[in-house]
């Protein structure tokens, strides 16, 4: 674990903990590409795991595997206790009531299909309206697509702004006595926008309609407290917080997740099995059918202790440092078009180089060493509204240093050198 | 066809009377002697230079687009007397460097002959240390040329 420094509250400086110890602690950021410092600037995709998360795991498979939950000697019973232990750091980390409000998913598109086909399927009908917004990864529009041609509902699109900014005002002229549910996102992969979550919760709230937050972003960057939210459901994934893949979580309130029917039959989401009939279990249990991903789950519980350690506040504001200086730096490069300015939002840079293919731009970034990520990211109703086919994007993780946006300043410099 | 009038194919992927892989060779060796950064310039000036000869405005519709591809590929296909011709195009400069390699090097022959390019040819090209998602590319574009001449069920890792 590294060692924290002093923290000013500004963090203007790079001495919101000891950088390099942080660094340190990332087996992978020392490696080379082409020669080239790596230097990874994909975070929004999925982030490197310190050593902590790593060892975890192994550890689990070397020391304490053995399916959790059933399992009657000795190491069923630790990994179980680990599997639980974790879900309980997971409540913690959301301030969740209970660790009976956390499900462990795969991830969050999962999450979100579960809330899909489990509570809204039940509980939606013709002509109930749900609200999303223009800046969804298409994890939160397809769902609910599939449902709307299934159940006759309408979806709503609250807009956002030129600048990428979201607009309160707007989405709250959208919600009306038929809207049941709100499903919008805490950051926007792609534009970085952070969305007031704490007012559209309380303006859905006024309507009576239940919350759906997709953390993937948000999380990852701010301290989240889901009882002071108030929102119904909150999902994230572990491999965006520095975790394994193949886990996820629903934070769901417990009155919510009791009237849910399970989505997926199996082991263990039962009480009893006959011919005649099944006996459900409680939630989360209800909605964790088969072996459930729990070396996975031990992982993410590392990587939450690894995250706490260092402190979620000093990492936001070390990437809102970040944020600043890429702003600038960006800026300073000509013919770069910025896709998402709120000067508010978090460290995640998209943009396009006027002239040049973003692909062509992605592909000299990475001979530089410098991993960025090049497309669509499953966000094309959002390139449609900000009038463009594909960004450059670079996502700041905790670990991101100022001589990396330099580089990518650099990169970008030479990429027009190359193709202009 | 449209590029036909223009004249835009490579001289030397016409008229071949068998299977004929010396375009595909001379890149192969050239790529071969080249480092890595001088690699990624070569397959640049490929480009540039077969933007110096538009491809034609009309074929860059639905029907001539290679789905699948991060950047924009259209792909022009043309059969005379048994032999296969192509001429690719893209928005992205590196992928359209890529997609000349390809076209050049596997245009001229048969559908059985075509159907004897394996994964392994492209795998040559060592294009893939341009990056892992060019090479992923690279292998869609030969499947996708082999099927465009009905040559698809030849496919398989040599």
């Amino acid at each position: 674990m590294t060692a924290i420094v002093a923290f000013d509250q500004d963090c203007r400086s790079r001495n919101c903990y000891d950088l390099d110890s942080v660094r340190a602690d990332f087996p992978i950021l020392s490696r080379t590409v082409y020669d080239k410092p790596l230097r990874f600037l994909d975070n929004g995709a999925s982030a490197q795991k310190p050593r902590a998360v790593i060892d975890a795991i192994k550890n689990s498979y070397t020391s304490e595997y053995a399916n959790v939950h059933r399992g009657a000697h000795f190491l069923s019973g630790a990994a179980t206790e680990a599997y639980e232990g974790v879900r309980e750091k997971v409540a913690s980390l959301l301030n969740a009531s209970s660790p009976d409000t956390i499900v462990f998913t795969k991830n969050v598109t999962e999450a979100i299909n579960l809330v899909a086909f489990s509570w809204a399927e039940t509980f939606l009908d013709a002509g109930d309206e749900i609200v999303i917004t223009e800046m969804e990864h298409h994890a939160n529009i397809v769902p609910w697509q599939i449902l709307k041609e299934r159940k006759g509902l309408i979806l709503r699109i609250a807009p956002v702004e030129d600048d990428g900014r979201f607009d309160l005002d707007r989405f709250a002229a959208i919600l009306n006595d038929h809207t049941k549910l709100v499903s919008v996102p805490h950051v926007s992969n792609v534009l970085g926008t952070v969305v007031p979550i704490a007012e559209v919760t309380r303006l859905a709230k006024e309507k009576g309609a239940c919350v759906l937050i997709d953390g993937a972003q948000g999380i990852v960057h701010q301290a989240v407290d889901v009882q002071a939210l108030g929102c119904d459901f909150y999902a994230f994934t572990g491999h965006k917080l520095y975790g394994p893949t193949g886990i996820g979580v629903l934070y769901g309130k417990t009155e919510r997740l009791v009237s849910m029917p399970p989505w997926q039959g199996g082991g263990d989401m039962i009480e009893t099995v006959s011919f005649n009939g099944s006996v459900y279990a409680e939630p989360p249990m209800r909605f964790e059918a088969g072996t459930p991903p729990f070396v996975q789950a031990i992982g993410l519980g590392a990587a939450i202790d690894y995250v706490q350690g260092i402190g979620i506040d000093a990492i936001d504001a070390h990437e809102q440092y970040l944020r600043d200086y890429a702003f600038d730096a960006l800026r300073d490069v000509p013919d770069v078009r910025l896709i998402g300015e709120d000067p508010t939002k978090a460290a995640i840079m998209s943009f396009i180089v006027d002239g040049i293919h973003s692909m062509d731009v992605g592909a000299v970034l990475d001979r530089q060493g410098l991993a960025v990520r090049v497309g669509h990211h499953c966000a094309q109703p959002l390139m449609a509204r900000m009038g463009v086919e594909a960004t450059v994007r670079a996502s700041m993780a905790l670990y991101n240093t100022t001589e990396e946006i330099d580089a990518l300043a650099a990169g970008i410099r030479h990429a027009q050198k190359l193709l202009g | 066809m449209l590029w036909q009038r223009e004249s835009a194919m490579p001289r030397n992927c016409w008229g071949k009377s068998r299977m004929d892989l010396s375009t595909y060779e001379t890149y192969a060796e050239t790529l071969e002697e080249l480092d890595d950064e001088m690699r990624f310039e070569y397959i640049l000036d490929i480009a540039k230079k077969k933007r110096a000869k538009p491809f034609p405005e009309e074929a860059m519709d639905d029907a001539h687009l290679m789905h699948g591809c991060l950047s924009k590929v259209w792909i022009l296909h043309d059969e005379q007397a048994g032999r296969h011709y192509f001429r690719g195009h893209s928005d992205a400069a590196i992928v359209e460097g890529l997609v000349a390699v390809m076209t050049d090097s596997f245009s001229g022959l048969t559908t059985g002959e075509l159907a004897q390019i394996k994964l392994d040819h492209v795998r040559r090209l060592n294009l893939g240390a341009l990056t892992t998602q060019r090479q992923v590319g690279m292998m869609a574009m030969l499947k996708h040329i082999q099927k465009l001449a009905g040559a698809r069920a030849g496919i398989q890792a040599a």
